[in-house]
């Protein structure tokens, strides 16, 4: 901030940064030497960078509503260029409830510009502050910056008053600027108590003190001797303590972007208040959440959560029918669950409590997750087995590293069969046991008992999804290659090829794939258990692809896995900061029978392979046979076994798609007798 | 550049009497349900005019649903906004067989603000009906009423949706109180459908029954220039307050300018002496214009902010000149205000904004055409175009955002159709020249120029404004087909004067060449492989567009690794036909050290018939596969 004093003593310099560090930025001294500066140093790709940043979180009292918290935020911003100006909007996102809303208020905002070396600051008028309704839950309030130009600072603040005082909103520590100074001060009275919990990489280093803190209250009285008739007041105090939490951070760095990343927000710094307890004067202690043990217990005790696991008359007269010819315990899972799929229909809806109600849901056949996953926990108890709701957070809502309430937003079923625990999803058409949306393979999930005790469940798949092509192939001097293919794909490559392709034409589908890659031709096309869960599916076709072989001088040069050839590195960054997430395990395999034109010969062909990854990880492996004069037999087999391989394992992972695609790439060459 | 106009402007939506319906699916002609996913069974829209400051317009529209990619085809929404109100709204679901299985009435639509991504706030606002389908097929009848005091805007019909959905019976009638307001209606493509006409009394209403649905195909006009439609519109009428009455462009352009932009050019007298200060000592025209123009893009941005009228009006000039942001229609009137001030005529244009090139109707004048707003400046005889809304473009240069099409240009005596600038075919060029050395592991080193104009020009030029990571990864991207590779350094320059872009970029890759044994080999178009291929069709339907044609240019001097000899060159290349041309020649050089390859591809932009569609991918798919010819390299003997 204070660069000025460069050439005095060192000791007084030292002296200097230390009253100044301990001091806030004013709201307005904006000075001369920020809007000259024309990039930042620290970080010189920075679009933008916010100077100065100062959160202030605080608990007022007020005896007709009670207690809010009040937050207050200034920001200073440099905006260096164009690409920085989407830094001068600002949105905050205000929840509401039935009957309360919080709001934000006194925003003071102006740009500052420099022109022709004189400092012009424009006011944000009231009128260009924008408000409306999102959703059933949360308001909006939006602004953007007047007058704002490369090079422009711009500074606000305002409040957020908020009669949620039993919640203090996330407060984001980094933003995707870097942030060059931030103080962050949190003061709460002694009757509420929150435990903080840090999320990202980055550290602070809090200091913890106390202040007092008064409440004045007043009551009116009537005194009914007193033939006037007049109210008398009589005023009462209350004194109390007030915790108090602040730091300073500096040189925050920017949230860089990276892709195969299951959500940026898991790694972004911020610090989490959940509370613990409130204990008013005079009143018993109220208890909150501390562990996801209590966390459960809490969503568990909900009307739209454990309650709608009571109800199971509406589904009776169904059940039996459902269950006829069940026997096994298997059978009889399999049953409802099928039957479950079937009859309900997802509204596209999240959410880990019930929206309409199980017996509402039921008769109209629709309802958000947890309606659904709860009727099949019913359900599947109804018919005689260990079933229980399992609560996840999906992969939107990022891996819960602390225990809130929030952090779950989903809720599966299970049933427990012999020794086994299987997961259970009823809102996909396609899903099947132990087989969840995509959207659901986030880390582990709390199984909940009928007692409210909990557990950890992992919900990552173990189970790798294979795809297998096995192709017999004709080559044709001329460069044509034609034959035959039979594919196969399991798991989640069966689910998501369902998903995405049941409902689209077999015409649509057809020209989708003769259109990718090698632009082949094919005919006698066939799809088996395409509409039957749990099998996989089975494409099989004849193709004919033209110039597939290049042909040069007397000698035929192709790549052996033709048109399946990797020849793309997905892993092209030099370094990776964060873990790369392949969503499931994964196996392709491809296995090709070539036969070679008459007259030619096999003069070259690329050696075996194989090749690991630490901690098997994953592997490939490729084999090349030449058995008879006018065959070759291929194999290529790719195996990511972990869902997430971590960050330390990139450089491995990137050597691997190279090495695999030299390997592909190298030339088979055929030669005329 | 973004778009402006918010949805009561743009609606094409329809409304109507409840009838009572028995909507099974087993009178549905299967020639209906082949490539659909949805079937309109009916659409029924009937406009009344009662007077100039009165219409209503009611819709009946029941579609059966075949499958989940079909819901989008119900339109259960309407939008609204302080001058269009909503009196009726309701949905009725039904099963296979047409029993009502679920009605869902105003109050259980959801009423949302209607802003789009890129606009800050707007006034504008949408209902529209949350319904989960519990089987397929289902059927949705939609029926709505509005009405509203403007009549400038009155719904174009669609007899067909869009792609892969069709249509059983589509209705539009409309009818006026009295012998001005006769709409005039402009009937679009509907020569190949069954379709009749009635203009009995004061009434006039069409009827289409039958249509097929169509897929959409790879390189065919946009489903908006091939859709069976009726254009509608009033000759008097009024919008927001402003009466007009018109038959021609040029009366549009004056009602637009004397009322909607009337006094929205007014700017303080401090920014108009500092508009004049800008240009002083400046006399031409052209040249006063590209000062503004920079000063406008150095000094303001986009950001839509949609109040009251602002569908069709801009905010006025001293509102932007303070805030130094606006939509289109608010900077271009802005810009207009400050070239005025330096005694610079410029003229608010109105176009339809998009990679497609939309034309707006020579003899259909109306004022639901166009979605954006750009400037015309006039200049020798001609129009030099901007557009406000970019910060980087350079002066009389549009981009493919609005080239090549006819616009609206509102000048005071009125408004005009007129061509934007074109890019066309060689004007699109790149020329890109490397140096290359191959050593004998297969790795690359080279020295890469690129220069483009044109369309080319305004693909690339953005660079200039990345990050040195994003640039990175546009290289990674950009030359996909070289694995392993390392940009070691890059440089641009934007000569925004002549338009050309020129990146020089210096690189390297492990493994480029792929060896085999004692050969290597090297596939010769390095930096500027082409192998698109359109999609193949088993039966086209539709004709063959190309919207812009280009010419690529390629030069590559590759220096041979010590110890190899060239052992087979690809053949030349040459071909010409009707949609362009491509040649490919690789040749050693004189010391026998180094390769040097020249290829070029010419594609003209043009409209075919569909017969034309599979010798334009034969085309495609020669140069795509000559862009892959290898060169064969062996050690040679010692």
């Amino acid at each position: 901030m204070m660069r000025k004093p460069q050439f005095r003593l060192t000791g007084i310099c030292l002296f200097l940064v230390l009253i100044t560090t301990a001091q806030e930025v004013k709201f307005g001294k904006v000075s001369k030497e920020e809007l000259m500066e024309s990039v930042y140093a620290k970080d010189s790709s920075a679009p933008a960078v916010v100077l100065y940043r100062d959160v202030d979180v605080s608990y007022s009292y007020a005896q007709s509503v009670g207690f809010q918290v009040i937050t207050r935020v200034h920001e200073r911003t440099k905006l260096f260029n164009k690409n920085g100006f989407k830094f001068a909007t600002v949105t905050e996102r205000l929840y509401k409830s039935k009957s309360d809303r919080e709001s934000l208020s006194g925003l003071k905002a102006f740009t500052y510009t420099l022109e022709n070396g004189e400092v012009v600051k424009t006011k944000l008028k009231s009128s260009e502050m924008f408000s409306k309704s999102l959703s059933k839950y949360h308001n909006e309030e939006k602004f953007t910056m007047p007058n704002v130009k490369e090079g422009s600072v711009v500074e606000y603040e305002y409040k957020i008053v908020s009669p949620f005082a039993y919640s203090i909103d996330e407060i984001v520590l980094q933003y995707d600027i870097p942030i060059q100074q931030q103080h962050i001060n949190i003061s709460i009275p002694e009757y509420f108590a929150f435990k903080p919990s840090m999320k990202g990489y980055l550290g602070i280093n809090p200091k913890y003190g106390s202040k007092s803190g008064k409440i004045n209250f007043q009551t009116k009285r009537k005194d009914q001797d007193d033939y006037t008739g007049k109210s008398y007041y009589s005023s009462s105090s209350v004194d109390y303590t007030i915790k108090t939490t602040n730091f300073t951070m500096r040189d925050v760095p920017a949230l860089q972007k990276e892709p195969h990343v299951n959500n940026m927000n898991n790694y972004r710094s911020s610090i989490n208040y959940e509370l613990q307890y409130v204990k008013y004067p005079n009143s018993p202690m109220e208890s909150f959440t501390t562990t996801w043990e209590k966390v459960v217990k809490t969503i568990y005790n909900s009307d739209s959560f454990g309650k709608q696991l009571t109800y199971s008359r509406f589904f009776k007269n169904q059940l039996n029918a459902v269950l006829a010819g069940a026997s096994s315990d298997v059978e009889k899972m399999v049953a409802v669950f099928s039957h479950v799929q079937r009859h309900m229909n997802w509204n596209g809806y999240f959410g880990k409590y019930a929206e309409k109600g199980v017996k509402d849901a039921y008769e109209e056949r629709t309802g958000n997750v947890a309606d659904i996953n709860l009727i099949l926990v019913s359900m599947l108890r109804e018919a005689g087995l260990t079933a229980n709701p399992v609560l996840i957070s999906t992969r939107d809502n990022g891996v819960p590293l602390f225990p809130t309430r929030e952090g779950f937003n989903y809720v599966i079923a299970s049933a427990q069969i012999a020794d086994k625990t299987i997961l259970l999803d009823a809102c996909n058409k396609y899903t099947e046991p132990n087989l969840l949306p995509t959207s659901a393979l986030n880390w582990s999930g709390r199984i909940i008992k009928e007692n409210g005790s909990s557990s950890i469940v992992s919900v990552v798949p173990g189970k790798r999804s294979v795809t297998t092509e096995m192709m017999s192939v004709n080559l044709d001097v001329n460069g044509d290659i034609s034959g035959k293919i039979r594919k196969s794909l399991t798991y989640y490559n069966a689910y998501l090829f369902r998903n995405t392709y049941n409902d689209v034409s077999e015409e649509d589908y057809l020209e989708r794939l003769e259109n990718t890659g090698a632009g082949m031709e094919i005919s006698n096309y066939k799809v088996d258990n395409s509409k039957v869960l749990g099998k996989p599916i089975v494409e099989s076709f004849d193709f004919y692809s033209e110039n597939q072989l290049d042909i040069i001088g007397d000698k035929i040069y192709f790549s052996p896995l033709l048109f399946n050839t990797t020849k793309e590195n997905p892993f092209k960054l030099e370094e990776r900061n964060y873990p790369i997430d392949f969503t499931y395990p994964r196996q392709k395999k491809y296995i090709l029978n070539i036969t070679i034109p008459e007259g030619y010969t096999v003069t070259s062909k690329p050696e075996d392979l194989r090749l690991a990854l630490e901690n098997n990880m994953g592997s490939f492996i490729f084999r090349i046979l030449n058995p008879d004069t006018n065959t070759l037999q291929i194999m290529a087999d790719f195996k990511i076994n972990q869902a997430v391989i971590p960050v330390q394992a990139y450089g491995s992972i990137k050597e691997l798609y190279k090495k695999i695609v030299e390997k592909e790439t190298e030339k088979v060459v055929l030669s005329k007798i | 550049m973004r778009f402006l106009f918010p949805i009561c402007f743009l609606f094409l939506c329809h409304f109507l009497p409840a009838q009572d319906s028995t909507y099974t699916i087993l009178s549905l002609d299967k020639a209906l349900t082949e490539n659909a996913n949805a079937v309109v069974r009916l659409d029924d829209m009937v406009v009344e005019l009662f007077s100039k400051r009165e219409m209503s317009i009611k819709l009946t529209r029941v579609v059966t649903v075949l499958n989940k990619l079909g819901n989008k085809h119900t339109h259960t929404s309407i939008g609204y906004n302080n001058s269009i109100k909503v009196k009726h709204v309701q949905a009725v679901i039904y099963d296979a067989f047409g029993n009502e299985m679920d009605k869902i009435k105003r109050k259980d639509f959801r009423d949302v603000s209607a802003v789009s991504g890129g606009t800050l706030y707007s006034d504008s606002r949408v209902l529209y009906m949350e319904y989960t389908p519990v089987q397929y097929p289902y059927t949705v009848e939609f029926t709505y009423e509005v009405s509203t005091q403007n009549t400038g805007n009155i719904p174009s019909w669609y007899f067909l949706d869009g792609f892969l959905v069709s249509t059983e019976e589509s209705k539009y009638t409309i009818v006026y109180n009295a012998p001005g307001l006769k709409p005039i209606i402009k009937e679009k493509n509907i020569s190949g459908i069954d379709v009749s006409k009635t203009d009995v009394g004061n009434k006039i209403s069409y009827k289409a029954s039958h249509i097929e649905a169509i897929r959409k195909e790879n390189l065919s006009p946009s489903f908006g220039k091939i859709a069976p439609k009726l254009l509608v519109r009033a000759i008097n009428f009024n919008h927001e307050g402003y009466d007009a009455s018109v038959q021609n462009w040029k009366d549009v352009g004056l009602w637009m300018h004397d009322n909607l932009l009337k006094d929205r050019g007014v700017l303080p007298e401090a920014t108009k002496e500092k508009a004049r200060s800008l240009v002083k000592g400046v006399t031409d025209n052209l040249e006063k214009a590209k000062l503004i123009y920079e000063y406008v893009q150095k000094n303001t941005r986009y950001i839509s902010v949609q109040v009251g009228i602002g569908g069709l009006q801009p905010i006025s000039a001293i509102d932007v000149d303070r805030v130094k942001y606006g939509d289109c229609k608010g900077l271009s009137n802005y810009t207009k205000a400050l070239l005025n001030a330096v005694d610079v005529p410029a003229y608010y244009t109105h176009v339809e904004s998009g990679r497609d090139k939309v034309d707006f109707e020579d003899d259909f004048a109306d004022l639901g055409q166009g979605d954006h707003v750009i400037l015309a400046i006039p200049y020798n005889d001609t129009y030099y175009w901007i557009d406000c809304t970019s910060q980087i473009h350079p002066f009389g240069f549009i981009g493919d955002f609005t080239d090549g099409r006819k616009v609206l240009v509102i000048t005071p005596q009125g408004g005009e159709l007129a061509t934007t600038a074109s890019y066309l075919n060689e004007e699109n060029r790149q020329k890109t020249s490397a140096s290359c050395s191959l050593n004998s592991d297969g790795g690359i080193k080279a020295e890469v120029l690129i220069n483009t104009e044109g369309i080319q020009y305004d693909n690339r030029f953005y660079l200039e404004d990345k990050t040195n990571d994003d640039v990175i990864k546009h290289y990674k991207n950009y030359w996909s087909n070289i694995n392993n590779l390392s940009v070691k350094e890059h440089t641009f320059k934007n000569d925004r004067e002549h338009i050309v872009f020129t990146e020089t970029v210096s690189l390297s890759a492990t493994n480029y060449a792929t060896k085999s044994g004692d050969r290597i080999l090297f596939t010769l178009n390095v930096f500027n492989n082409n192998g698109y291929v359109p999609n193949r069709y088993r039966n086209r339907k539709m004709p063959l567009e190309i919207q812009r044609g280009f010419l690529d240019e390629d030069e590559l001097t590759l220096q041979l690794p010590e110890g190899y000899q060239v052992e087979a060159l690809p053949e030349e290349k040459n071909i010409k036909n009707e949609f362009g041309a491509y040649s490919m020649s690789a040749s050693l050089s004189e010391d026998g050290k180094a390769v040097v390859y020249k290829r070029s591809l010419f594609v003209k932009e043009g409209a075919y018939p569909k017969e034309k569609y599979d010798s334009y991918r034969d085309f495609r798919r020669t140069t795509a596969r000559a862009d892959n010819a290898q060169m064969v390299l062996v050690k040679s003997n010692p």
